[in-house]
């Protein structure tokens, strides 16, 4: 048992509690740490993994980004609000049911059907440090990477766009 | 790899707590935090099965969804945003124009 | 050669001409198509007719048409028959039927349905000889249910008048419960015989293993056929309503030619009467009911065409009669002589009718010998036809039937004979009454139709007199010796024979008593017969009421049938059942589509836990070998 692994399960259950913290706290900020922490763990665990190059984006993006301005959207809205009082709709039974029922059939299903395919034998098994894995990246896949720029820009016309007629008719 | 099957019951049971919080939580930011969760999840069984198969594209997919959640991002809360000013509340129960 | 294709035909296309041109191409355009197609059609039966006599006395002339259907080994045929019988009846058809065509063109004058009026006249032509002329009795039949569907046309020809509109629809109903009995005889007769050619069926019943059904059944269900187109009791309730038609179409189809078809249907069967004693006996009976009831009816009519109509009835029943007895070539004989002297009575009556511009109540007549002189004088010439005084035509045709009633070998009985006399007496005796009435007494008219009395038109004129030649001498063609080869003579019995003479002055003293009988009531006009109805009230009024057959069949039949409509029929089944299921299955439609719209609530998320169901459910599906 080495260090490695121990760490591993360890940012493992850190996800595992922080998913189970936001469901149950109150107060969207804390919904929203509890958030952070799981993505923390996660990228402690692909670094475990040695996919240092996802790890870093990880934090990088989903962190720095995404949830830094879903903590400040929360910030500038109004807490006294009904969702305050009662925290569950009225699925609360069903879904928990529902939700058990779909980890239970996927897990079972994995299980029955073994695991992934073998890797291709003799092949060599690429390096996900950052470098090696960034040169390879941008040399296979720099089209879909560019391409991508394109969702973005389509993301800030949308993005304008709802303000702008959210502008109009508020009035 | 024993590993495999541990990833991907953490990816599950992650994916399976999002879920149950976008059925259950009643505000509409809280879903959305589900949601990006449950995105998680899947961003992890993506890099297990990356490492399975020894090749890069599984990872390459995670970028191209990290892209895609910032994207969604940057929507979905100023769509919250104007429907919370509209009905003056974040409760998703009172969200129901579509009814019948 | 298709001549006898070509016969038929040719009304038929009058019939298309005018009924699709008449309107746009004007009055002169119909009456040449619809009378000349049948002249034409006349002219070439006259020279089928010779070619027929130049083959021989027992020959026929057979046409093939066409190929109706073909069962399995068994075929359908259109084919065409021509013998002495069916010669006969052709030229009766063709003959006096353009006769009264070219009559029409005078009567319809000015009516707005002219066109449609000479189409239907076609067409029932076409139908009529389609009867006459087929081989088969299916043929016959299509015939049979054509006149009859023409006959309706015609009735209800002026239909915005909802009673002539109900006179049609009678005589069709009529008719088809007949056409029942029809339709049972010609089924039995094909599952016995195998063949539906009524030469074949006749040689197959005289043969002498005859075919394995009951000659008797088969004749009484041809029969009960042959009594709803002729009229006979209890059928005969149409034919007074179907006066309301036009004056030319009941001479041309109640009096000449389509109430003569059963009588010819009955002839033409003769191979299967001649071995059903029991169906020819009611053949008689009913012949000889219907003729003696009808004629008592007819004394107390008061419309001159309701006479004539009564009049038609009764001497069908004589018609019957003889065949009944098994005279029938006697009975074609009457046919002949009756088309003639029945249609000039109508015709001669249209012509009166034409004269006071629309009045038919002879209460209301008289006077008017003078005055339209040419329809007097053929009306009186009629009248002594019908009546039986000799030699006109009906003299030598009603004296045989009622020798043969007395002393045919086959059934002829003295209460046939003086039952027959009786109506023969009465028959008389109204249609002198009719002629005293109409024209001979002092003028009972109001003073504008007095004012405006006029003879009718040469078109109209030339025809009565044509037709009260013909019933003066047409008696002098004995026809049952004609058709001999094709119907059997009757035979009398021996011990009688010598009594043959006596009737026949016996014959003629029954019209003679008439004649003075109806002189010595009426020839003042109406006084001492009215005075005669009051010593008798309860006796006129059954009579005057056709005794009340119509209203019994109306409260047995027609009020219980109502109720079942009504009732059974619309009430419970359609707007309770068949609405009902609609509406029943629309409403539990609406309902399950109601509870359905409740998985619609606009909640996210509760949409979000059914695609997590149905997410589990596929997976579970998909993995179940698993």
């Amino acid at each position: 048992m080495s260090i490695d692994t121990v760490l591993l399960y360890f940012f493992g259950i850190a996800a595992l509690a922080g998913g189970v913290l936001m469901l149950v706290a109150q107060h969207p900020m804390r919904v929203a740490l509890a958030l952070i922490a799981v993505m923390l763990s996660l990228a402690g665990v692909y670094a475990m993994l040695g996919v240092h190059a996802v790890a870093v984006f990880q934090v990088l993006i989903y962190v720095g980004a995404v949830m830094v301005f879903m903590v400040y959207v929360i910030m500038l809205l109004d807490v006294r609000d009904p969702s305050f009082v009662r925290r569950y709709s009225r699925l609360l039974l069903p879904g928990v049911a529902l939700g058990a029922l779909l980890v239970g059939a996927l897990g079972l299903g994995m299980a029955r059907l073994g695991g992934a395919p073998e890797p291709a034998a003799g092949a060599e098994a690429p390096s996900y440090l950052v470098r090696p894995f960034s040169q390879e990246f941008l040399q296979q896949y720099w089209l879909h990477f560019e391409l991508t720029s394109v969702l973005l820009v389509a993301a800030v016309v949308a993005a304008i766009a709802v303000i702008r007629s959210g502008g109009r008719q508020d009035g | 790899m024993a590993d495999l099957q541990v990833l991907l019951w953490l990816s599950f049971a992650l994916f399976g707590i999002g879920l149950v919080g976008v059925m259950v939580r009643r505000n509409a930011l809280v879903m959305l935090m589900c949601m990006e969760l449950m995105l998680n999840a899947v961003i992890l069984a993506l890099v297990a099965f990356s490492l399975r198969t020894a090749t890069l594209s599984g990872a390459v997919l995670v970028f191209l969804i990290f892209v895609v959640a910032a994207a969604e991002i940057a929507i979905a809360i100023p769509i919250v945003l104007m429907l919370s000013r509209q009905k003056r509340s974040l409760d998703v129960e009172g969200y129901d124009s579509l009814k019948g | 050669m298709n001549l006898l294709t070509v016969i038929v035909l040719l009304p038929l296309a009058g019939f298309v001409l005018n009924g699709l041109l008449g309107r746009k191409l004007g009055p002169t355009f119909v009456s040449v198509v619809g009378c000349g197609l049948p002249i034409l059609a006349f002219l070439a039966t006259l020279k089928a007719f010779s070619t027929l006599q130049l083959a021989g006395p027992d020959a026929a002339l057979i046409e093939h048409a066409y190929r109706w259907a073909a069962v399995g080994e068994r075929a359908f045929e259109i084919e065409f028959y021509f013998d002495r019988l069916s010669a006969v009846m052709t030229l009766i058809v063709t003959g006096v039927g353009s006769l009264i065509h070219v009559y029409s063109t005078g009567y319809m004058k000015g009516d707005a349905g002219y066109a449609r009026y000479f189409a239907y006249l076609n067409l029932f032509l076409f139908f009529m000889l389609t009867l006459v002329l087929g081989r088969s009795l299916l043929v016959c039949f299509v015939g049979w249910e054509g006149v009859g569907l023409a006959s309706y046309l015609l009735i209800g020809f002026w239909f915005e008048d909802p009673a002539k509109a109900a006179a049609g629809k009678k005589a069709f109903i009529t008719n088809r419960v007949g056409d029942a009995g029809f339709l049972l005889g010609l089924f039995l007769l094909y599952w016995a015989v195998g063949t539906l050619n009524m030469d074949e069926i006749n040689a197959a019943f005289m043969a002498p293993v005859a075919p394995a059904v009951s000659a008797s059944l088969v004749g009484i269900l041809l029969f009960i056929g042959a009594t709803g187109k002729s009229a006979q009791i209890p059928l005969h309730v149409w034919l007074p309503d179907a006066m309301a038609g036009p004056t030319p179409v009941s001479a041309l189809i109640h009096a000449a030619t389509m109430v003569t078809a059963g009588v010819y249907l009955v002839a033409r069967m003769h191979g299967i009467y001649e071995h059903a004693p029991e169906a020819s006996q009611v053949v008689a009976v009913i012949g000889l009911m219907t003729a003696f009831f009808a004629a008592t009816v007819a004394l107390v009519q008061t419309d001159i065409k309701k006479v004539l109509a009564y009049s038609t009835v009764s001497q069908l029943g004589l018609m019957f009669v003889a065949l009944g007895v098994g005279a029938y070539g006697v009975a074609v004989f009457h046919v002949y002589t009756h088309a003639f002297f029945k249609a000039c009575l109508f015709l001669g009556a249209g012509s009166v009718i034409h004269a006071l511009g629309g009045e038919q109540d002879i209460r209301r007549m008289g006077g008017l010998a003078r005055r339209i002189p040419v329809t007097f004088v053929t009306f009186a010439v009629a009248t002594a036809a019908i009546a039986g005084i000799p030699p006109l035509a009906g003299f030598f045709s009603k004296d045989e039937i009622l020798w043969f009633a007395f002393a045919s070998a086959q059934g002829g009985s003295p209460v046939l004979w003086a039952l027959g006399s009786a109506a023969a007496l009465m028959t008389s005796f109204y249609m002198f009454r009719l002629l005293w009435l109409t024209f001979l007494t002092p003028s009972r008219m109001s003073h504008e139709v007095e004012h405006h009395v006029h003879e009718s038109p040469w078109s109209m004129t030339s025809v009565l007199v044509v037709l009260a030649v013909l019933s003066a001498v047409g008696g002098f063609v004995h026809l049952p010796e004609f058709l001999e080869p094709v119907l059997p003579l009757a035979t009398a019995q021996e011990s009688l024979e010598h009594l043959e003479h006596r009737l026949v002055y016996v014959a003629i003293a029954v019209a003679v008593a008439g004649f003075l009988a109806a002189t010595w009531l009426y020839r003042g006009g109406l006084a001492k017969g009215d005075a005669l109805a009051a010593r008798f009230p309860r006796l006129h009024r059954l009579l005057g009421g056709k005794y009340f057959i119509d209203e019994l069949y109306d409260a047995v039949l027609g009020r219980p049938l109502h109720w079942v409509s009504d009732r059974v029929f619309l009430r419970a089944g359609d707007r309770f059942l068949i609405d009902g299921t609609l509406d029943g299955l629309a409403a539990t439609t609406r309902r399950v589509a109601g509870r359905l719209g409740r998985i619609e609530t606009g909640q996210l998320q509760w949409y979000v836990a059914m695609a997590v169901l149905g997410i589990v459910g596929c997976l579970a599906w998909v993995w179940r070998h698993v």
